[in-house]
């Protein structure tokens, strides 16, 4: 290290010069190659068994999340300028590039109308010209309120609603398509006509770009306010821009590789330069106040006497804290979801480069543009100093009270942790006057509800729903759960042809609105059925060899407390399906989304496992002792509990973000124990003495962990102040675990070290 | 001097427009006029491709006759096995303001239904062909401008584009039709917005009896991804079906 070192001061100048210049061609990369993915498919791991099914299942009925314009009249809908706009607002879209078949945009306008007639079955619109007069409203009005296939499903229960249904190309939707159709919709308003824009692909699309975007905003505020609290902390602007530099440096060659092995930015990536900060401020914080601490100590030194000797002093914690975050991040490796391990990759890659510049980019820069001021006056030392005694007295003194403080705060927090539940609801995670917020729960209000559950039901047999024992079971399953579960706004499945046709074909007699108990009877509806001119909307719901069916829920809500129950629910049926040689699985984008984050939770809870085994093992390796190894992670396991504890009991449901930030409680709060635990071993070896080892580690190092902490805290403290919930949830936890693992450490971390006589039993050990 | 020649030119053009029109008008008369059977029967397979790739078949056996204004037919469902005997009648009329009338008889409820067929746009059996895509249509319903003459397949072909005159299911069609045959061998449909929707393409003509049949024929849906095939085999040609058996009772004896 002291080769180095010298090396460093040596050739400060070109040091200095590689460092730019590695950074102008790292801000190349991100320039040619900035790439942001925001298509949510682009997240999930294709290969995992339950999205191949689901995806042979959207396949073969033609499940695709559809956009819902909501057209609301005041007035009501049955008249001729409600109609007029139904009409060509409907034609509008279909001549949307996006829409691959006019048959994918379901309006009144389009929609099918089984209908019995004197003598038979007719399926035709519900208008295809205005009605000119009020009979021609009052006839159609009838014809929609006496279809049960129609009736709440596209016109609202209140009649001062429609909606239109549009499926678009997959992976088609874009913030131009978004524009385009509010554009239009716009055109449309006015009248006493108001329209709500909705539904999933929006949702999504607004969603994965929502997070890079909102970050882009609130970040260069964190940095501010980091540099803010570093000056005020540092009392240096010199000390304060260097250590900004170490973050920005590391910021820009993380992303500068990353995109330019052609990855793009992904939600998660979009944090790492929040860890960055973090760990990288941490880095400089401990040089520079290990720097300022030895020029007070040593008038008399230096500027290279000083900067060998915080290299030397410093290398060994900088290096292990940076290597133990690393691993950590590394752990994430362990996840399903490709985004995730890249998140894990490239932060730990920037923890290394963090660790790289600053153990040489600082005393190169220290020693081009010279020492930092030291503002801080003798009496202002001796506070910190008498402060740090006086709080490590109280502290040992009272060492059983922080015990069983500790015990009882981990009792109350652990006893939280049984309270968290996950949502992985999309429209939660916006604040709840967004736009989009508004129009999800009107949809949800006035019609069947935004997000749909497919139940595929799968035989080897054919033709097996036209068997009435079958289509029974489904009608019973369907029935039985929208009385349970008061989220399902309704159901649809082929169920709703045979009863309807059923119906019709007997007079529109209520009591045939049934499955009809004859095979061949079923069959030949379903003959009818295509004969009168029926369209491909019976192919969403059962395959044309009958073989397979789509039994799909209209919820109310996304939250998936509620799919989860109405999950549980169906799985009751599957041993009565299965008597019926019927298999049941779940497919569609809600059930997808469902999955897909039940994965980053069990992978983040399995990795958060991983990294502390990792972390247990690499400090005791350090320390050479496995005691160290877990005394060094109380304050992170501490962190973690009181992290999940907390949601627990505030009601704050698990979600991605909020589980992906709690690596950072392991890869920021072991720094503190580790910066800890190595000054107070250095203290123990030169004092021999445990109430002189105490406080000068207490002052030394409780100085530098407590700046970052303020620093940090008051930084992440910020992002509450965002429109985006995740972000503000990243804000508040980040604060937390940094506040918690700070006291931790200085707390009951250090009472336990203190108890234990750790470093002064075995005196002998290096 | 310059006006004259103008006008000259005006006359001219627009003389061979007219003669262009009434040649095209002659060319699709010719095809509306051809001799057809009387009457016949014949096994009926009509396989429906989905755009999924995967096929389905229906398999009926028919019965029909041309009584000079209205043709009738009479189909029996023999597969699949749960709709054998359901049975389909159809009276069309060469009156251009006349509907089809058409029954379904459904073995299951007992019951012949009417299939309401308020109008010709409705599709054949959840087919890619309407009901008016299997009739003769009177050429004085459109406009018809002839395109040019080509080889279509080897074979000498008119191509004519035709146009309704009412606002209808097709904006435009264009007719490929055989010189020597006076049969289309290709036609392509025109949605409201002129795209093009659908193309039919007839595979299969063979001479019976002094007649071009049509055997074999594709229909596909562009905008859908959808196909149908219609073959025709076992063909009887003008074997005496009497008028008799075209009606509601014959549907409920089955075949």
């Amino acid at each position: 290290m002291k080769k180095l070192t010298q090396f460093i001061l040596n050739n400060s100048k070109k040091v200095l010069f590689f460092i730019i210049l590695g950074t102008v061609f790292n801000l190349y990369l991100i320039k040619t190659h900035f790439n942001i993915e925001t298509n949510l498919e682009a997240y999930m791991p294709k290969d995992h068994p339950a999205f191949i099914y689901s995806d042979k299942a959207e396949e073969m009925f033609d499940i695709r999340d559809a956009i819902m314009i909501a057209i609301n009249n005041e007035k009501g809908i049955y008249n001729e300028e409600t109609f007029k706009k139904i009409k060509s607002l409907t034609k509008e879209i279909q001549k949307l590039e996006v829409i691959e078949n006019k048959e994918d945009v379901l309006s009144l306008y389009t929609a099918d109308n089984i209908k019995g007639s004197e003598e038979g079955l007719e399926i035709e619109e519900f208008f295809k010209r205005i009605p000119k007069n009020k009979e021609g409203f009052v006839e159609i009005r009838n014809s929609v309120v006496t279809n049960e296939m129609v009736h709440k499903r596209l016109v609202s229960e209140d009649e001062k609603s429609t909606i239109i249904f549009t499926k678009i190309i997959d992976n088609s939707f874009s913030e131009e398509l978004y524009a385009k159709i509010i554009e239009i919709t716009e055109k449309y308003e006015g009248d006493g006509i108001t329209i709500y824009v909705a539904g999933q692909p929006i949702v999504e699309g607004t969603m994965t770009r929502l997070m890079p975007q909102d970050m882009k905003t609130m970040f260069p505020i964190v940095l501010l306010l980091i540099l803010f609290v570093l000056y005020f902390v540092l009392r240096s602007f010199k000390a304060t821009m260097i250590s900004f530099m170490v973050v920005i440096f590391s910021s820009i060659w993380t992303f500068g590789m990353m995109l330019g092995l052609d990855i793009a930015i992904y939600g998660p990536s979009s944090l790492i330069p929040v860890m960055l900060i973090a760990i990288g401020v941490a880095d400089a914080i401990h040089m520079f106040s290990h720097l300022q601490l030895q020029k007070r100590k040593h008038p008399d030194w230096n500027k290279e006497k000083l900067i060998v000797n915080m290299n030397q002093e410093m290398f060994s914690p900088v290096a292990m804290t940076s290597v133990t975050t690393a691993v950590g991040f590394l752990s994430l490796l362990t996840s399903d979801i490709i985004p995730i391990q890249y998140f894990g990759i490239f932060t730990a890659y920037g923890v290394m480069l963090a660790m790289f510049f600053s153990l040489i980019f600082i005393p190169a820069a220290i020693n081009t543009l010279g020492l930092p001021k030291t503002l801080q006056k003798e009496d202002k030392k001796n506070l910190f100093l008498t402060y740090s005694k006086v709080f490590a007295n109280n502290v040992v003194k009272n060492r059983k009270k922080v015990i069983f403080g500790t015990i009882a705060i981990l009792i109350f927090f652990g006893f939280g942790i049984t309270k968290v539940w996950i949502n992985s609801s999309m429209i939660a995670q916006f604040p709840d006057d967004n736009p989009l917020v508004i129009t999800d729960k009107f949809v949800n209000d006035k019609f069947l509800g935004t997000t749909t559950i497919n139940v595929i039901l799968e035989s080897d047999e054919e033709g097996i729903f036209k068997n009435p024992e079958v289509l029974e079971l489904m009608d019973k399953i369907t029935t039985e759960i929208s009385l349970d579960h008061k989220v399902v706004g309704g159901s649809f499945s082929v169920v709703d042809f045979i009863k309807r046709m059923n119906k019709v074909l007997n007079e529109d007699n209520q009591n045939f609105y049934k499955v009809p108990d004859d095979r061949d009877l079923i069959a030949q509806y379903f003959l009818l059925y295509e004969m009168s001119g029926g369209s491909d909307k019976l192919w969403e719901v059962v395959s044309d060899d009958f073989k397979t069916a789509n039994l799909q829920f209209q919820l109310k809500s996304d939250n998936s407390e509620g799919i989860n129950a109405i999950i549980s629910s169906i799985e009751e049926y599957r041993r009565e399906m299965s008597q019926l040689n019927i298999d049941m699985n779940f497919a569609g984008g809600g059930y997808k989304v469902l999955v897909f984050n039940d994965l980053i939770l069990i992978g983040q809870i399995k990795s958060l496992a991983y990294s502390f085994l990792i972390v247990i093992l690499l400090l005791s390796l350090m320390f050479r002792s496995l005691k160290i190894g877990l005394i060094g992670t109380i304050p992170i396991f501490i962190t973690t509990i009181i992290s999940f504890g907390i949601l627990g009991w505030l009601n704050i449901p698990l979600q991605t973000t909020t589980a992906l930030i709690s690596s950072i409680a392991i890869g920021i709060g072991i720094d503190y124990a580790v910066h800890f635990i190595d000054r107070y071993k250095l203290n123990a070896n030169k004092y021999k003495e445990k109430s002189k080892t105490v406080t000068e580690t207490m002052f030394h190092s409780g100085r530098a962990i407590s700046f970052n902490a303020v620093v940090v805290i008051l930084g992440f403290l910020v992002l509450t102040l965002s429109a985006f919930k995740p972000n503000i949830s990243l804000g508040a936890i980040v604060s937390l675990n940094m506040l918690t693992s700070f006291v931790a450490t200085i707390t009951v971390m250090f009472v336990i070290i203190y108890s234990t006589n750790l470093f002064f039993n075995n005196k002998t050990k290096q | 001097m310059k006006k004259i020649i103008l006008i000259i030119a005006v006359t001219v053009s627009a003389l061979t427009g007219t003669a262009e029109a009434q040649t095209a008008k002659n060319i699709v008369y010719k095809v509306y006029n051809r001799t057809t059977p009387n009457n016949g029967e014949s096994d009926m397979k009509m396989t429906l491709i989905n755009k999924k790739g995967s096929e389905r078949t229906r398999e009926l056996h028919q019965y029909f006759i041309d009584l000079g204004n209205e043709e009738k037919q009479i189909m029996f469902f023999t597969s699949p096995a749960d709709v054998k005997n359901t049975a389909f009648m159809n009276w069309s009329y060469d009156d251009v303001n006349k509907n089809d009338d058409q029954w379904l008889y459904l073995p299951a409820l007992k019951k012949v239904k009417r299939i309401s067929s308020s109008n010709k746009d409705n599709e054949f059996m959840g087919s890619d062909f309407t009901y008016e895509d299997m009739e003769k249509r009177n050429p004085e319903r459109d406009n018809q401008t002839l395109l040019k003459s080509e080889k279509y397949n080897n074979e000498e072909v008119w191509v004519i584009e035709s146009t309704p005159i009412d606002e209808e299911q097709y904006s435009k069609r264009i007719i490929w039709i055989s010189k020597e045959k006076n049969i289309p061998l290709k036609i392509e449909f025109y949605d409201e917005d002129k795209e093009l929707l659908k193309t039919l393409i007839i595979t299969k003509i063979s001479k019976i009896k002094g007649y071009w049949i049509i055997e074999k024929q594709e229909m596909f849906n562009i905008q859908e991804n959808h196909k149908t095939i219609i073959s025709l085999t076992n063909l009887k040609i003008d074997s005496g079906i009497s008028e008799n058996k075209f009606n509601q009772r014959t549907m409920t004896k089955g075949l």
